[in-house]
């Protein structure tokens, strides 16, 4: 059988991808290397029943375009999901909660930098919706954009300006800037402090002081910046995505890898399963990283700086996943169950998260690890007593290699941070599973195991993601294109990479049929 | 050193008055001087330059105390002042080289085809990419070059000359074509280290270039942005030769001097001695200036030679400013990193990893030999500690420069990076921390040079508080304000005040918190000079500054 | 404290280096008139130019190559790597042929061109100008070859002119004399030769291990004297050069990766190697680029040119009708054996595409302390000035 449109990897991009085209009228497979599709958004489930989120453990609230074109709330994902409160660590006991509007110690006393954390966040995030129509769109084309284009960006520009000449000031002032002085310019370190710069490097290799980081945050801030798990947990975005697909009437093949992308005069024309079937199509989106997807196709079809620019992708992933199974819900020292209901972070401040990068440089872990953690079981109790963290800095690139003897050192450092916020935590552990840069790349083949399947910072962003030349999802193979996280606007659960690509490939069609 | 009047309790008016005869200050002064005004530059030291000094600290033996070598120098101002026939003469230096802890050496080699040896000697592949590293470069620097003396405009205002600047500089981008403009975007957003690791592979080449990515800057070679600084050490050139640096004939109080006796001819006159106690303001209009001792001086244009923090917040009335531009001011990141030795020499030491006689003594010297090395004397920086390791730049100008000591006696210049301006724990840097730091860097030294100890004559320790206590560079920062491109082009000092004017009518700033920032480039006092004379309604002097006042 | 012990290296040498044959070329060369070649002390001409231009065209000459880049390409993938570096199909060649050739950025625009050497499908040697070692390694990456630098362990000489065959016929290089125009023959001694130069006459190229190479010298001079052999300068092979009609990286066109100004490179079509890109052997380095310029056409275009008068038009420029300004000499010389005066230009489209005729090169005379200009009448010829039979004779002729 024919498709007009192969799509390479079932994650959630891919889906969408494949989503947007069926909806166009295009007959699309999806092909899956994985017992099911989802990519990085899978299940860990422990022997005694209780279940994790193997490696994501929430998701960004995606935005209501990609919610109605996709089909989304059909299938459980409504953009309604209530975002997740935020629980703030403190070594000194002093742990501070933010739900909603509110940001208060975890006892109930003000803060005293509320008001002016309130005031950054609010500013930070009239900014990120300044550049929202940016992120949910290709990236701009620096040279022989269309006019549609130049409108849009001469709208952004428009619509910065109308943040009043001083706040478009501050907005070109931060754009570029790092996170660290961001925030302590306008208050001390503490915990509270240490909240914007963990969203703003979480899943990333690059500490808080890093020029850029600015940029990382408000594409991060984006409808609001709020976290959410949606009813059902992680596996309803899968499923959600997943089923919004076959709705449109995408075929997903799962257990099918793909062992090489076929061309015909510098045409892209199939491709080819590990059973050997060769399936033929009209075009082929990839949404895995752009190394792979050259291998795939042949080195020798690219021109050799193409290659070299994909070489120089810096994708060495900085975070690790530690899933435990306890055999009670752990109990953190001063902290409601609601309280401990949504993300919990250890940062203990910017300088704290600085100091922490330190280590992952030169291929060495961190003293003490810092983390996002969420207790899956707190907001659905079928998950069981199982706690799920992400766990930074970890170097993909571990001097001396990631041997089990490295493994069970990372989960000891781990285990240690948690007991002081909880104490019996560590006796409480039924399971571990501790899965590094290099697990999550060999599982998920997210390249260096990073999550964005490249590093998401300034020189790797919009027009110059993944690479230049590639950024607008079309490789230099005509009828082949990139849909996976290494293009604009990279990870999380978002899908946008998927809805950009597909959106592009629709794109150039309608201009092919008008000429 | 120039002589001047600086006499107590005097009083005048003038049409401008300078604040501080830094080399900045300096041109600016003579910009105005030269355009027919009654020029006055009020210096609180009792000798002229700023941090372009040539001091003698020890009997037989000139300084450069703080900068020490020059290529940024715009050869535009040189022309328009006369510099030369000023006296001022720059030498390019040849070579230089980076140390190895295995005794061998990495020389950056002047002559084309020893260097590609050199090159070759430590990696074959990189000999080759050494050809498109320096290209890369070279269009940035092709690019960069001619903005240097461009006010930049202002993105948010609706005035034809800014939107007209704005223009121009989208165009100049455009021009590029696809492929260089993402190559741009990247490397003005690039770390230094990430950059470097594209085209080489020898670790200890990287460790060499990388050097200028860090110079003077709270950040390491793995922050995004170095790529730029690099950028900055770069863009500088000596008679044409882009990239090369130099020595000033008689240490770098020689461009001072050029300066000052360029301002002087043109009729202007410097008063050291006492620094600026307060601006005098009448109704958000400068009126003049008071300074420590009492004298009184007036004019209704005032320019200011330090940086924007010292202006505002120190010598301006707190009520003469809105607090959003105090606040602005006071989040301007001005970060100590670095510190100083100068050195006077019993003789020539020696390095033995060199070859006898090498031509590479005659150059910058590093002992830094790789990145993660570099990097780690940053993380030592973060928390208040001088670098374990530190990175230096070490030269001895007196192999070439007869005029600073003694026939066969050497002076040593050694810029240390990092170092910071608070150590951690609240430790004064007045005390044995001088000197403990001092050891690190002599120790590292001696590493490489045997018997490097015995040969010191004398020596002067420059911690970042040294620096600011004498030259009155805030945090002893060099560039009088972090190269990071939240404070460059039209950031630089504070958004809305990146065209030399300030809140206050008539008070300008000319120093290297104005863009296009630090070290001995020029560029601000003269573009400040042009931004005043076009307030006043006169033309601009000189022919060699291209760029049109904003 | 520790002192870091003398190490036993002392870096660079310094100067110029002596090629192999420095030890011959050093007493012959009685002008002591030397230039760098890429880091060799490499001579500009020995007695005199001219006797070294005549010697080219009537007799033999060496002219002692090996400073030139010599690269081995060898391993599985090696006829894979070629392919996909240079524009022409090295598949279609045979083993031991040598295919002079170009190749390209992912733009189109011409890096360099240099001599293909086949020895098998998996043992590749080019041979250029400008080091190449990072670029090759970038095409190489992801293949299975092995790229080594052989051009500090390969000495070559070339030995041109029409009694070159001769030479070679008494040094005992047996079999030689069926060797065609761009054959590769391996003697002994490590000796291979390829028929191969850059005179536009017979000719051939000996590359040998440089242990070898002092043999190799005296074996064929000894042979050679009766045949008039002689060692030449660059001076007088310059001359050769442009008389052939080959063109010189870095002198008639800027190699792309030389480049500052993304606007210099140039095409293969604009420097009339159109021949030379084969678009129908699948992919290869810039063809996507060359395919849309050879849609869009060029923008430049080297030619020949005839000029009246017998004073060479060095860097001069080129007008349409003594006005409009049309393109710039690169390669000048009055040719003593074609008895023209001849130039290359680079001219911009239209001229010397779409527009020929009515072109003028300035030319300055010094006379005596007093400056002259004078427009010249140009006409656009093939700029393969100097060609005789006797090239590619095979057998060729005994002299």
């Amino acid at each position: 059988m024919q498709y007009d449109t192969i799509v390479i990897g079932g994650g959630h991009n891919g889906l969408a991808a494949a989503t947007l085209l069926a909806k166009a009228g295009q007959s699309v497979l999806v092909l899956e290397k994985g017992a099911q599709p989802g990519g990085a958004v899978g299940v860990t489930r422990f022997k005694d029943g209780g279940s994790v989120p193997r490696y994501a453990h929430s998701t960004i609230a995606l935005g209501r375009q990609e919610i109605s074109d996709l089909g989304l709330s059909r299938h459980g994902l409504t953009g309604r999901e209530a975002p997740l409160s935020t629980l703030l660590l403190s070594d000194d006991g002093r742990h501070v909660y933010l739900d909603g509007p509110s940001v208060a110690y975890a006892d109930g006393a003000a803060h005293p930098d509320a008001a002016g954390f309130t005031a950054l966040r609010d500013r930070l995030s009239r900014f990120a919706d300044k550049l929202a129509p940016l992120v949910a769109a290709p990236p701009p084309q620096l040279e022989g954009g269309d006019w549609r284009e130049i409108v849009g960006l001469a709208g952004l520009a428009f619509g910065i300006r109308r943040l009043g000449a001083v706040d478009s000031r501050e907005f070109m002032r931060v754009l570029l800037s790092n996170v660290y002085d961001t925030v302590l310019d306008e208050m001390d370190d503490s915990p509270l402090a240490a909240l914007l710069g963990v969203d703003a490097v979480l899943g990333g290799r690059q500490g808080p002081r890093a020029p850029g980081t600015v940029l990382t945050l408000l594409q991060r801030l984006r409808n609001g910046g709020n976290r959410i798990v949606p009813k059902g947990g992680m596996a309803t975005v899968v499923d959600a995505f997943a089923e919004a697909a076959s709705a449109a009437g995408v075929t997903i093949r799962c257990k099918t890898g793909v062992t090489a992308i076929l061309t015909e005069d510098d045409r892209a024309t199939g491709v080819e399963t590990e059973e050997g079937e060769r399936i033929t199509c009209g075009r082929v989106l990839s949404s895995l990283d752009p190394m792979t997807t050259i291998r795939l196709t042949g080195i020798g079809q690219f021109d050799a700086e193409d290659v070299r620019r994909v070489r120089n992708i810096r994708t060495r992933g900085a975070a690790a996943k530690v899933n435990l199974s306890l055999s009670a819900m752990p109990s953190f020292t001063g902290v409601s169950d609601k309280q401990a209901s949504g993300r919990i972070l250890t940062a203990q401040g910017l300088g704290d998260l600085e100091l922490t990068y330190n280590a992952v440089k030169y291929g060495e872990m961190p003293e003490t690890p810092i983390m996002e953690i969420v207790l899956p079981g707190r907001r659905d109790a079928e998950m069981g007593a199982t706690l799920s963290a992400i766990v930074q800095y970890v170097p993909y690139d571990l001097q001396g290699g990631w041997t089990d003897s490295a493994k069970k050192t990372l989960e000891s450092k781990v285990l240690d941070r948690l007991e002081g916020f909880a104490p019996g935590l560590t006796a409480s552990v039924q399971e571990a599973e501790v899965l590094t840069p290099v697990d999550i790349e060999t599982e998920t083949g997210a390249p260096g195991g990073h999550w964005h399947h490249g590093e998401l910072i300034a020189d790797q962003m919009l027009m110059l993601r993944p690479v230049p030349g590639m950024d607008r999802y079309e490789m230099p193979v005509s009828g082949m294109y990139l849909c996976g996280a290494s293009t604009h606007p990279g990870g999380d659960v978002t899908g946008l990479p998927g809805c950009n690509a597909a959106r592009q490939v629709l794109k150039g069609l309608k201009k092919r049929a008008a000429a | 050193m120039t002589e001047v009047s600086g006499k107590n309790g005097k009083a005048g008016r003038y049409d401008a008055i300078v604040v501080g005869a830094g080399h900045n200050g300096l041109t600016a002064g003579a910009y105005l001087a030269k355009a027919g005004l009654k020029t006055l530059i009020v210096e609180k030291n009792d000798y002229i330059g700023g941090a372009a000094v040539s001091r003698e600290l020890h009997e037989g033996w000139t300084y450069s105390n703080c900068s020490y070598v020059c290529s940024l120098l715009r050869p535009e101002v040189a022309r328009d002042l006369e510099l030369g026939r000023h006296g001022l003469q720059v030498i390019p230096y040849e070579g230089g080289a980076t140390f190895l802890n295995n005794g061998d050496h990495f020389g950056s080699y002047a002559e084309h085809n020893a260097f590609r040896r050199e090159i070759q000697r430590h990696s074959p592949i990189d000999a080759d990419a050494y050809d498109r590293y320096s290209r890369y470069i070279m269009r940035q620097c092709r690019f960069i070059r001619p903005l240097l003396l461009r006010t930049p405009p202002d993105p948010v205002s609706m005035r034809p000359k800014d939107l007209q600047e704005m223009m121009f500089l989208l165009k100049r981008f455009h021009d590029l074509g696809a492929r260089e403009m993402a190559d741009m975007l990247r490397f003005w957003t690039m770390s230094v280290g990430e950059f470097l690791d594209e085209f080489f592979e020898s670790e200890v080449l990287k460790a060499h270039f990388a050097g200028s990515g860090i110079i003077g800057t709270g950040l390491g070679v793995y922050s995004p942005g170095t790529a730029y600084v690099l950028l900055h050490h770069y863009m500088g050139d000596v008679d044409g030769s882009i990239g090369a640096w130099g020595f000033t004939r008689g240490g770098m109080g020689g461009v001072s001097k050029a300066l000052s006796l360029a301002f002087m001819e043109a009729g202007g006159e410097i008063v050291t001695g006492s620094g600026i106690n307060h601006f005098l303001t009448e109704n958000g209009q400068v009126s003049g200036v008071v300074l420590d001792n009492g004298d009184v001086y007036e004019a209704s244009t005032v320019v200011s030679n330090m940086d924007v923090r010292r202006t505002f917040l120190e010598h301006v009335e707190e009520g003469e400013l809105d607090g959003d531009f105090i606040k602005a001011v006071k989040r301007f990141k001005i970060r100590g990193s670095s510190g100083k030795l100068n050195i006077a020499l019993d003789s020539l030491p020696d390095f033995p990893a060199l070859p006898p006689n090498s031509i590479l003594m005659q150059g910058d010297m590093h002992a830094s030999e790789s990145l993660d090395e570099l990097e780690r004397a940053y993380d030592d920086w973060k928390v208040g500690k001088w670098s374990e390791e530190p990175y230096f730049d070490m030269l001895i100008p007196s192999q070439i420069d007869p005029t600073l000591t003694h026939p066969g006696k050497h002076m040593m210049t050694v810029f240390v990076q990092y170092a910071p301006y608070e150590l951690a724990g609240g430790e004064s840097w007045n005390g044995p921390a001088r000197q403990a730091f001092a050891d690190t860097v002599i120790n590292k030294i001696a590493r490489h040079s045997p018997g490097f100890r015995d040969k010191i004559v004398h020596m002067e320790v420059r911690t970042p508080w040294d620096i600011e206590n004498e030259v009155g560079l805030t945090e002893g920062n060099i560039f009088q304000g972090e190269l990071t491109f939240d404070q460059l082009l039209f950031n630089r000092p504070v958004p809305g005040y990146a065209q030399y004017r300030s809140p206050i009518k008539g008070l300008y700033l000319c120093g290297s918190s104005a863009h296009p920032g630090g070290g001995v480039m020029a560029a601000p006092g003269a573009n400040a000079a042009r931004e005043v004379l076009s307030d006043m309604g006169r033309a601009a002097v000189g022919n060699g500054v291209m760029g049109r006042a904003a | 404290m520790s002192v870091i012990k003398k190490p036993a290296m002392k870096g660079v040498q310094r100067g110029l280096s002596p090629t192999p044959f420095h030890d011959f070329l050093a007493p012959m060369n009685l002008e002591q008139s030397w230039m760098d070649w890429a880091g060799f002390l490499s001579p500009r001409h020995f007695e005199s130019i001219e006797s070294e231009y005549f010697a080219i065209r009537n007799q033999a000459t060496v002219f002692d190559v090996s400073p030139m880049r010599k690269y081995r390409i060898a391993g599985p993938d090696a006829l894979t790597v070629m392919n996909r570096l240079v524009t022409r199909n090295v598949a279609k060649m045979r083993d031991n042929r040598v295919a002079y050739s170009i190749w390209c950025d992912e733009d189109g625009n011409v890096i360099d061109d240099g001599t293909v050497f086949r020895f098998t499908a998996t043992d590749f040697r080019l041979c250029c100008q400008e080091p190449q070692f990072s670029w090759l390694n970038d095409v190489a990456w992801g293949f299975d070859v092995e790229i080594v630098d052989e051009s500090l362990d390969v000495a070559g000489l070339s030995l041109q002119g029409p009694t070159s065959y001769a030479v070679l016929k008494a040094a005992g290089f047996n079999g030689v004399e069926t060797m065609k125009p761009f054959d590769i023959r391996h003697f002994d001694d490590g000796v291979t030769v390829s028929r191969t130069g850059f005179t536009g006459d017979l000719g051939y190229e000996l590359w040998v291990p440089n242990d070898k190479a002092a043999a190799l010298w005296q074996h064929l001079f000894a042979a050679g004297r009766i045949h008039g052999l002689k060692p030449v300068g660059y001076e007088a092979v310059e001359m050769t050069r442009i008389e052939a009609g080959l063109l010189l990286p870095g002198k008639d066109f800027q190699s792309s990766h030389h480049a500052l100004r993304s606007t210099r490179g140039r095409t293969p079509f604009e420097l009339g190697f159109g021949w030379m890109v084969d678009f129908g052997k699948g992919h290869f380095n810039g063809r996507r680029a060359l395919l849309k310029a050879k849609e869009t056409g060029p923008r430049y275009m080297v030619v020949g040119l005839d000029i009246d008068g017998n004073k060479p038009a060095y860097d001069a420029l080129v007008y349409h009708r003594g006005k409009v300004e049309a393109g710039h000499v690169t390669s000048a010389l009055w040719s003593p054996t074609c008895k023209r005066n001849l130039a290359f230009a680079m001219l911009k489209a239209p001229y010397g595409i779409g527009v020929t005729d009515d072109l003028f090169v300035e030319i300055y005379r010094d006379k005596e302390g007093k400056w002259e200009k004078g427009l010249a009448r140009a006409r656009i010829v093939n700029r393969r000035f100097f060609d005789y039979p006797r090239r590619a004779a095979t057998p060729p002729a005994l002299y």
